[in-house]
């Protein structure tokens, strides 16, 4: 399956390469301070040699590259192993910054956060409002200069390392839905945020929930206009998940050749249901290549991503989770062990896997509200009477 | 490899899919049922002289229009999404394919201008039972006369074998595996029809008693070819089955959005929506997968057995689930006989079985992983 990219792109591609085989960023420190340093360092490096931002327009540090480019990029930076961005900010406050901040926002928050230097974390999600996001309580009341924020958000990663939140908070009346949210910059610092780290079900503390407790945010901290926030949360840059998909997709194939080589190892694969089994996800990760060559070609072709980018997503997560629990499967008795026992085969990183992978289908959108959003949107099935209206 | 289409690509799209809408309607297909050849003979001559389909894939120096695969993936493709009753798959899918791979060019030379102006209904005997094709198992054998070499034995599950006039057919011989040529009406050919599961794709069993037939290639050296010629027809059937299973989907969606239970469109309950979302996602995969099979055998043959192996089971699978779910949808009335519902599942279950079966493929799958 071949890609055929310009001469100009394969030069492209030899730079990135040259640049990261004369940089490289080295394996990732275990310990979680250390670890977010490193990708701080390497945000840093990469920035200062001119590397950072693939999608963001030049004026902001970024490369402002064409589709295919980010495509090469993105493979690059996966083939070398380069610590992803620090903060959990940056796919999203970025472009909705660089599409509706104020040229005050945009010159403060931009190249600090694509450096790396300024770490951010989402505050939307609470603990009433998670599929329903519109049902949303956290209040903003204006008080001269300033919002007065009180309420609490959850599910907040990388809230307890985070500089800055980006908040989605209610200005309107309380059933005021979409029409009466307002999106908000905050310091995460400030007086009156109390951040809590959760302890999720595979052990690690990587989310979090925020209480807000009278806590002034100024009006110049606004993104757009008051009760304008729904739309404005809505932002991307472009095909920013079609640009990624292919390394994604490689990086599904590096995880299916492991399991292949576990289950060599320890027999299985002399069980006919086992080879059958493998054989399964192995197409289903050949389909994964497939269809993001396929998204990226459309783009390169036409602009969209087409058909395919519509059930990208959910294909993915289903996948990724069922191939842990599968592993899981694989190792039999030992699958029963979740840590650095010495039987354990790994060091139970297909335990731990199948752990974490419980919340593929639910983050960043459930499996059920993606159904749903792929049957009204993709293929015109009626809206639920019961629902509130959009 | 590009997906998104050529303008001339699109075309030939546009023109196929106004043809079979024309031509496959549903009332169309049921006549074509009951009267039980398998043949429009009208619509198969406008198809290969006018719209020129037959000879797509088939090179110029044999009267082809010197196209590839993802040209004729197009055409399966949008036959499939028609159900359309013809001998296309037999002829142009199975006999062709085989003789374009074969390594003899008198052979080439004198049959395959039949198939490309659609003068000659083609098919070849690669359904053998137990359908995963095993020489060993191979009941047809053929002895060299003096007048020529003769065929004896039957083969079942010939596509469209009661009304091809040539028929290609594996038969062992002393020096192994070989494929030869037989005229459909030859001495000595008795034909029997299958009473087959799909009933828009007649099947026959195909008994030869000293039966007159030319050998195609070299006697005994027809392994690679028949291997060839098979993982061409169903990169063939794999666009038919995307284009079924889209069909499926299309029908399912536009009476979910029209059936009225309960005061509301039976579409706007999570259950269906998520059906056919599910449903979605794999008739998206069968597309994928079918295009990447043909655009191999058109360009990159070293990726063909992955990619063949690949299309056989996804799309298969996602065909045969959409028909499935697509009775599902239509609840009582998907269930009868005059609802066109089971015709798209007999037609999934068949082909999904007739070539190798979904075990079979991810067994080649895995073979050729190395696990």
């Amino acid at each position: 399956m071949k890609i055929d990219w310009s001469s100009e792109d394969i030069e492209f591609r030899a730079r990135l390469r040259a640049f990261l085989s004369d940089h490289s960023p080295g394996k990732p420190p275990r310990e979680k301070a250390a670890r977010l340093q490193w990708q701080k360092d390497w945000a840093a490096a990469k920035f200062d040699a001119g590397w950072a931002g693939p999608s963001w327009p030049a004026e902001y540090g970024g490369m402002n590259l064409s589709f295919a480019r980010q495509v090469i990029y993105h493979q690059e930076m996966a083939a070398a192993r380069a610590p992803s961005h620090p903060g959990t900010g940056i796919n999203i406050v970025g472009p909705t910054l660089i599409k509706y901040g104020s040229s005050s926002q945009r010159e403060r928050f931009l190249r600090p956060m694509l450096r790396g230097d300024q770490l951010w974390a989402q505050a939307f999600s609470e603990p009433d409002a998670g599929s329903d996001l519109p049902a949303l309580r956290t209040s903003a009341v204006r008080d001269g200069d300033d919002y007065v924020i009180n309420g609490q958000k959850i599910w907040n990663t990388g809230a307890d390392v985070a500089d800055m939140l980006f908040a989605l908070v209610r200005t309107g009346s309380p059933d005021s839905r979409q029409k009466g949210i307002t999106y908000l910059l905050l310091d995460a610092r400030s007086e009156g945020i109390t951040v809590r780290p959760i302890r999720d079900m595979s052990g690690r503390r990587h989310f979090c929930e925020i209480f807000f407790d009278n806590v002034r945010v100024p009006v110049a901290n606004r993104v757009g206009d008051e009760n304008d926030g729904w739309r404005i949360a809505r932002t991307s840059l472009g095909h920013e998940r079609s640009a990624g998909a292919l390394s994604q997709a490689a990086f599904y194939r590096r995880v299916m050749d492991e399991l292949i080589e576990v289950a060599r190892s320890t027999g299985a694969t002399k069980d006919l249901g086992v080879r059958r089994k493998l054989a399964d996800f192995d197409m289903r990760v050949r389909l994964m290549e497939i269809n993001a060559t396929r998204m990226v070609l459309t783009v390169m072709a036409t602009g969209e991503p087409g058909a395919a980018s519509s059930v990208s997503r959910l294909y993915n997560t289903e996948l990724e989770q069922e191939l842990h629990a599968f592993a899981t499967d694989l190792l039999g008795v030992r699958g029963a062990l979740a840590g650095a026992d010495e039987l354990a085969v790994q060091r139970g990183r297909w335990v731990t896997g199948m752990l974490i992978t419980r919340a593929s289908t639910i983050g960043a959108g459930t499996a059920e509200i993606q159904r749903n959003t792929i049957a009204e949107q993709v293929l015109g099935l009626p809206f639920d009477p019961a629902m509130p209206a959009r | 490899m590009t997906f998104a289409p050529t303008p001339e690509q699109d075309q030939l799209r546009g023109e196929v899919r106004r043809f079979l809408a024309a031509t496959s309607s549903s009332a169309a297909r049921r006549e074509l049922i009951s009267d039980g050849t398998g043949i429009d003979r009208q619509a198969w001559q406008t198809m290969a002289g006018q719209l020129g389909v037959h000879a797509l894939a088939i090179p110029e120096e044999y009267g082809g229009a010197g196209a590839s695969f993802v040209e004729t993936g197009i055409v399966f493709e949008e036959m499939g999404y028609a159900l359309a009753v013809s001998p296309y798959l037999s002829s142009i899918g199975l006999a062709a394919s085989l003789l374009t791979c074969c390594d003899d060019e008198a052979a080439r030379k004198d049959l395959l201008p039949g198939l490309a102006d659609g003068s000659v209904i083609g098919t070849a005997a690669l359904a053998d039972e137990p359908g995963d094709f095993d020489p060993g198992r191979l009941t047809i054998h053929a002895e060299h006369e003096a007048s020529g070499w003769q065929l004896t034995g039957s083969s079942a599950f010939v596509t469209d074998g009661m009304i091809a006039d040539l028929i290609l057919m594996p038969a062992r011989t002393d020096g192994g595996l070989s494929l030869f040529a037989l005229d459909g009406d030859a001495c000595g050919v008795e034909r029997q029809p299958m009473s087959a599961l799909d009933l828009t794709r007649p099947l026959a069993r195909i008994t030869c008693s000293d039966t007159p037939a030319r050998l195609i290639g070299t006697a005994g050296e027809a392994e690679p070819v028949l291997r060839e010629g098979r993982d061409r027809a169903i990169a063939c059937l794999a666009a038919e089955q995307a284009g079924g299973a889209r069909r499926c989907l299309d029908m399912a969606v536009e009476y979910a959005k029209t059936r009225v239970q309960f005061g509301r469109p039976i579409g706007s309950f999570q259950a269906v929506k998520h059906t056919w979302a599910n449903i979605l996602l794999q008739t998206e995969s069968a597309r994928s997968a079918a295009y990447y099979a043909n655009w191999a055998i058109a360009e990159e043959p070293e990726e063909v057995p992955v990619a063949v192996a690949l299309a056989g089971a996804c799309c298969s699978d996602a065909y045969v689930a959409a028909a499935a779910e697509n009775i599902q949808t239509h609840g009582g009335i998907g269930f009868t006989w005059e609802h066109d519902a089971h015709l798209f599942l007999r037609r999934a279950k068949s082909c999904q079985l007739l070539f190798g079966s979904p075990d079979s493929f991810r067994d080649r799958l895995a073979e050729l992983g190395g696990y």
